[in-house]
């Protein structure tokens, strides 16, 4: 089967921007990690494809990115993490060098089938703090949601603000020396609007979350799909912070409300650029 | 030259630290309950054949009055019943680690494992040494191997006149080691759980053996992890040591583990499949530190070595 130019194209891209990246590979392919350009080059022209044709993806500020050691900052929403995989294109696609975005996923991500393993060769790692110090020393760039899935799962009515944000990775930017980088995802919220979750019956199944999409009566199960929205992703200018990993929350969170305040900056900024949810 | 006294010296890799020790020019002695006639070269070792829990195996510490000690004696397949299996394993220790601190044992290895610490959904890809051993939560049937490590820990501290290493090496591989990892890949048909594909770390059972040689040379106090020369998915392991995968949904997967280990049928407990579901990697930054440890098996030839076996063991059946 022939694949259409398009496609052909933007997978020639992908593998060009994974070759350009600076990975130890063991003799079989795969890094330390689980990494394997081979499966990352399908699974990411896969999700190129949202990135180009879908959400039109504008991302702005790569050149923000530092070389070296990197800790990437962003909200968190739209019910299903794909503003973490359009932020992974996207730093291969148009990043100058190409740069591996290694998300860090929850700790639930490897229970599931497919999806954890999948995580695994495009990068991803459990969101362990272990995890996170090993790869910044590896001098590797990392993408964390300190709103976690507070965040993802807001209803619609909680669009743009802001959830409580996790201390965790500002003790582990302290720890490593590494300076952190705010990103926010202006769009996201629009894919899959809520009115609310279902946090008992979600329980029940084992889920972390279960989302009611607002559009469930119209479009049935299709409506845990996508709308085609545009997504702005905005990196800002890294911040460097300093201090006692170890020190009392209070002074910790000071330091996390410099982040999310940029952010929440950066945010109404996006939101005020953009013209509408769709184009 | 030193005299060190392996446990378990007839066993796969009691054989190879021996054969290794010997080579040093150490003098050589080693208990367990099968005789060692001697090396595929003819050379001999004092081999007390006995077991560890009867009353003759203080008599060894009494007459060799050994400078080290390196501990192999454990039961690591099903063929006894668990129980039994919990027995040996804790009480040979109890009684080695005893001995140890009476007859003016310089130095012990223990042979740990790196399974201890569990294969769970939030392991980090790098464990290291401080890293709880979570085994018993999800496989209660080789819990032994968690509870060996922490006498052998709790003695480390008691004892400072003992220094003492306990060693966690990763999946061991070779011709002569017979390793859960190795019976696991030598199936014919190699079960995977559909959907999960965790990496493995492999070391070669020479490796192993230096590495615990290794741990004498430096005179190593403390707890570490041994890995190998890398991890690897588990079906690229099981692709290059020549296997079959055998796909299947954990819903079905578990239950008919359990039943056919339950009857007999299966050398696998069911909380085995949590090692083909999630990984259980190291880190070895520790190890290498204090000993400059580097493989010289890399993971091709390792595979490469146990691919060789299948087939010679096809073509023979």
């Amino acid at each position: 089967m022939v694949a259409p130019e398009p496609l052909r194209q933007l997978e020639e891209e992908i593998a060009g921007g994974l070759a350009r990246i600076p990975t130890v590979l063991n003799e079989y392919g795969y890094d330390a990690w689980g990494f394997s350009p081979e499966t990352s080059r399908r699974v990411l022209t896969l999700m190129g494809l949202l990135y180009r044709y879908w959400f039109r993806v504008e991302l702005h500020g790569i050149e923000n990115l530092p070389e070296g050691r990197a800790l990437v900052i962003a909200n968190h929403s739209g019910q299903i993490p794909l503003d973490a995989a359009m932020m992974m294109v996207g730093s291969i696609l148009e990043g100058e060098p190409p740069r591996m975005l290694r998300g860090m996923a929850e700790y639930w991500l490897p229970t599931l089938p497919f999806i954890g393993t999948m995580g695994h060769r495009i990068g991803s790692v459990v969101g362990t703090p272990k995890n996170c110090i090993d790869l910044l020393h590896r001098e590797e760039a990392v993408l964390a949601f300190p709103e976690g899935v507070r965040g993802l799962n807001k209803p619609f009515s909680r669009r743009y603000r802001l959830q409580r944000f996790g201390l965790g990775f500002m003790r582990l930017a302290l720890e490593t020396d590494a300076p952190i980088v705010p990103a926010v995802v202006v769009g996201a919220e629009e894919q899959i609007p809520t009115v609310g979750n279902a946090d008992a019956l979600g329980r029940m199944v084992g889920l972390p979350a279960l989302p009611i999409p607002a559009l469930l009566p119209i479009l049935g199960p299709l409506c845990m799909l996508p709308l085609p929205v545009k997504y702005h992703v905005w990196i800002g200018e890294p911040m460097s912070f300093s201090g006692n990993p170890h020190d009392e929350d209070v002074f910790i969170e000071g330091l996390v409300d410099k982040v999310r305040s940029r952010m929440r900056e950066m945010i109404e900024r996006g939101l005020r650029a953009r013209r509408s949810s769709f184009y | 030259m030193e005299k060190i006294l392996v446990t378990g010296i007839a066993g796969g890799q009691g054989r190879l630290v021996a054969r290794l020790a010997a080579g040093a020019g150490h003098d050589v002695c080693g208990v367990d309950r099968e005789d060692m006639i001697a090396f595929d070269d003819g050379a001999r070792v004092r081999v007390y054949v006995l077991d560890l829990l009867k009353k003759k195996y203080e008599d060894v510490f009494r007459h060799e009055r050994p400078d080290t000690v390196i501990h192999l004696a454990f039961v690591r397949h099903f063929k006894i019943d668990p129980e039994q299996r919990h027995e040996v394993n804790l009480l040979g220790t109890k009684r080695t680690l005893e001995y140890c601190a009476a007859y003016g044992v310089r130095q012990l290895i223990v042979l740990s494992s790196a399974y201890a610490y569990g294969a769970l959904p939030e392991n980090p890809s790098y464990v290291d040494e401080d890293h709880p051993l979570n085994i018993s939560r999800t496989y209660p049937e080789v819990r032994d191997l968690a509870e060996v490590d922490t006498l052998c820990s709790t003695f480390l501290w008691q004892h400072p006149e003992v220094r003492t290493a306990i060693l966690r090496p990763v999946n061991t591989l070779g011709d002569s080691v017979h390793s859960a990892i190795g019976r696991y890949l030598r199936l014919r048909w190699v079960p995977m759980l559909f959907g999960y594909d965790p990496m493995l770390q492999f070391i070669h059972e020479e490796d192993l053996a230096r590495a615990l040689l290794a741990a004498h040379d430096k005179g190593l106090r403390g707890v570490f992890n041994v890995a190998g020369p890398g991890a690897v998915p588990l079906h690229v392991a099981i692709e290059q040591t020549g296997g079959t995968a055998l796909t299947l949904p954990e819903s079905i997967a578990r239950p008919a583990v359990r039943r056919m280990f339950d009857f007999g049928l299966y050398q696998f407990p069911p909380g085995a499949i949590d090692f083909i579901k999630y990984p259980c990697t190291v880190s070895d930054s520790r190890f290498r530190a204090a000993t400059g440890f580097e493989p010289k098996w890399n993971l091709h030839d390792i595979f490469a070595q146990l691919h060789d076996q299948r087939e010679r063991a096809a073509a023979a059946a």
